[in-house]
């Protein structure tokens, strides 16, 4: 069964057609790779399925929620701004810059939004906070502020913040892109070992090898369409465009 | 004219310079109080993703900052009542005025703070399904607070200052005083000058009250990246 549908998604960016008729299924359960050359649009892709961008022509089905370019709606419902928003909560956005929020202690980060969106018991979150923050090595750094820590410890708060609002679907904006090569492992771990666990992902990212390891899918974008999908083996390593294979030329 | 007539002169006058100089400080700080809630409301009000909210927010930054104070006490002691068919005392129009263009100038400096916090802080909480309302409040303003600072500091001076304005509808603040005073002596140089040094030292008083304040507040210091970051 399909998590996430898109349909003839148009986004422009005043004259710039960023995403051009594009058609793209996602089963639940499924971790996606998108890779792509820049521009190709593939962090708008993701941006448009957190409502962050509005698109112009089409529609986005998330479960139940359609995203049309003149608003969300649930059946026949439009949502209103509370209710988009709690739709967002539901989905979980790592961005390539972490956008932790500086004024705020890692503790303080990661239960802001579980306390004060969720209204969860701060008992139960500050626990719960605790030990995911053990599971990505920064216990030690519960009441840090942002400011002083690496840039992958950074990520990986940033990771745990997401996490925190138990989401159903997962997006990965480039999580790595901002980092120091040695940085990021750390942080492909933690998405490997906590972020995915069975749950709906999509990671848009640079990293080959680690698409290769994680993902059930790999969707290859070009000049705002899909040209190629399917398990890594094929796209990766069989690929059946001309485009698919100049960029993994690039790689080699 | 030496120091010692100086300094005999205002004791001499110790009452009605006391007098004025509480007016005074007590104009400023009414209409700063005042005009930090009604900025904060303007700006947020300008913007709001509602257009109703918004044009009338911005009509009135506008009209508040582009109109004299002078104008503004004078319409507001004169010409409002007749609109609302209420009176008010002259201490009251007074503050009112200085809200108002304090409001203005206030709104404005909060709008550039809110607008100088980097749009992924903006996204980060609405991606993890906070309204509106909520991350204004909890991520937004408190960061922008750090950076508005100075520029509110800045607007307690001007405040402070353009209360010697309201002496026009005779409010009896320091500078209406030191006219009263210069009717009974004829001494206009040393008056004037004993009030203008008053006002330069208040002002100073107060932009050193706020920095050591300002420097006191815990979060102050909590944006310096600290040297020994990993």
């Amino acid at each position: 069964m399909n998590l996430l549908e898109l349909r003839a998604v148009d986004k422009f960016f005043g004259a710039n057609h960023v995403l051009r008729g594009l058609d793209l299924d996602i089963e639940d359960g499924a971790t996606v790779a998108i890779l792509g050359p820049s521009g190709s649009g593939k962090s708008t892709l993701v941006r448009c399925i957190n409502c962050l961008e509005k698109i112009q022509a089409g529609t986005i089905t998330v479960g139940d929620t359609v995203i049309e370019p003149r608003g969300v709606r649930r059946g026949e419902h439009t949502l209103s701004a509370r209710a988009i928003a709690k739709y967002r909560s539901s989905v979980g956005m790592v961005f390539q810059n972490f956008n932790l929020f500086p004024h705020m202690t890692t503790l303080a980060n990661v239960i802001e939004a579980p306390i004060g969106v969720a209204k969860r018991p701060r008992a139960e979150v500050v626990a719960e906070a605790l030990e995911l923050l053990e599971k990505v090595n920064l216990a030690d750094k519960a009441d840090a502020y942002p400011a002083t820590l690496s840039g992958g410890q950074q990520q990986r708060v940033a990771i745990v913040r997401s996490l925190m609002m138990q989401p159903r679907l997962m997006l990965f904006d480039e999580p790595t892109s901002a980092l120091d090569p040695e940085l990021t492992g750390e942080v492909l771990r933690v998405i490997r070992d906590l972020a995915i666990g069975g749950r709906t992902s999509i990671i848009v990212t640079h990293e080959l090898e680690f698409a290769r390891e994680v993902a059930t899918k790999i969707v290859f974008m070009a000049e705002g369409r899909v040209v190629e999908q399917g398990p890594p083996e094929m796209v990766l390593d069989a690929p059946r465009e001309q485009r698919t294979r100049e960029f993994l030329r690039g790689f080699k | 004219m030496s120091l010692e007539r100086l300094a005999f002169l205002v004791w001499e006058y110790r009452d009605a310079f006391a007098a004025g100089v509480l007016i005074t400080i007590q104009l400023s700080i009414l209409g700063m109080l005042i005009s930090l809630a009604g900025g904060l409301v303007l700006c947020l009000a300008g913007l709001s993703p509602t257009r109703i909210l918004r044009w009338p927010a911005s009509l009135l930054v506008e009209f508040f900052r582009n109109t004299p104070i002078l104008v503004q006490v004078v319409w507001v002691h004169f010409a409002l009542p007749e609109l609302i068919g209420v009176k008010f005392s002259a201490f009251t129009s007074s503050v009112i005025a200085l809200a108002m263009q304090s409001s203005g100038y206030l709104a404005e400096e909060y709008r550039a703070g809110i607008e100088s916090i980097d749009r992924g802080q903006f996204e980060a909480a609405q991606s993890l399904g906070m309204t509106y309302p909520r991350l204004m409040r909890r991520i937004i303003i408190p960061q922008a607070a750090m950076r508005m600072l100075p520029g509110i500091l800045n607007q307690f001076v001007t405040c402070f200052k353009s209360t010697s304005i309201v002496s026009v509808i005779a409010v009896p603040d320091l500078m209406y005083h030191a006219g009263l005073i210069v009717s009974a002596t004829f001494l206009p140089m040393p008056i004037y000058t004993i009030v203008a040094l008053m006002y330069f030292v208040m002002v100073l008083l107060v932009s050193w009250l706020v920095n050591v304040l300002a420097r006191r507040l815990p979060s102050y210091s909590q944006f310096v990246r600290r040297p020994e970051a990993a």
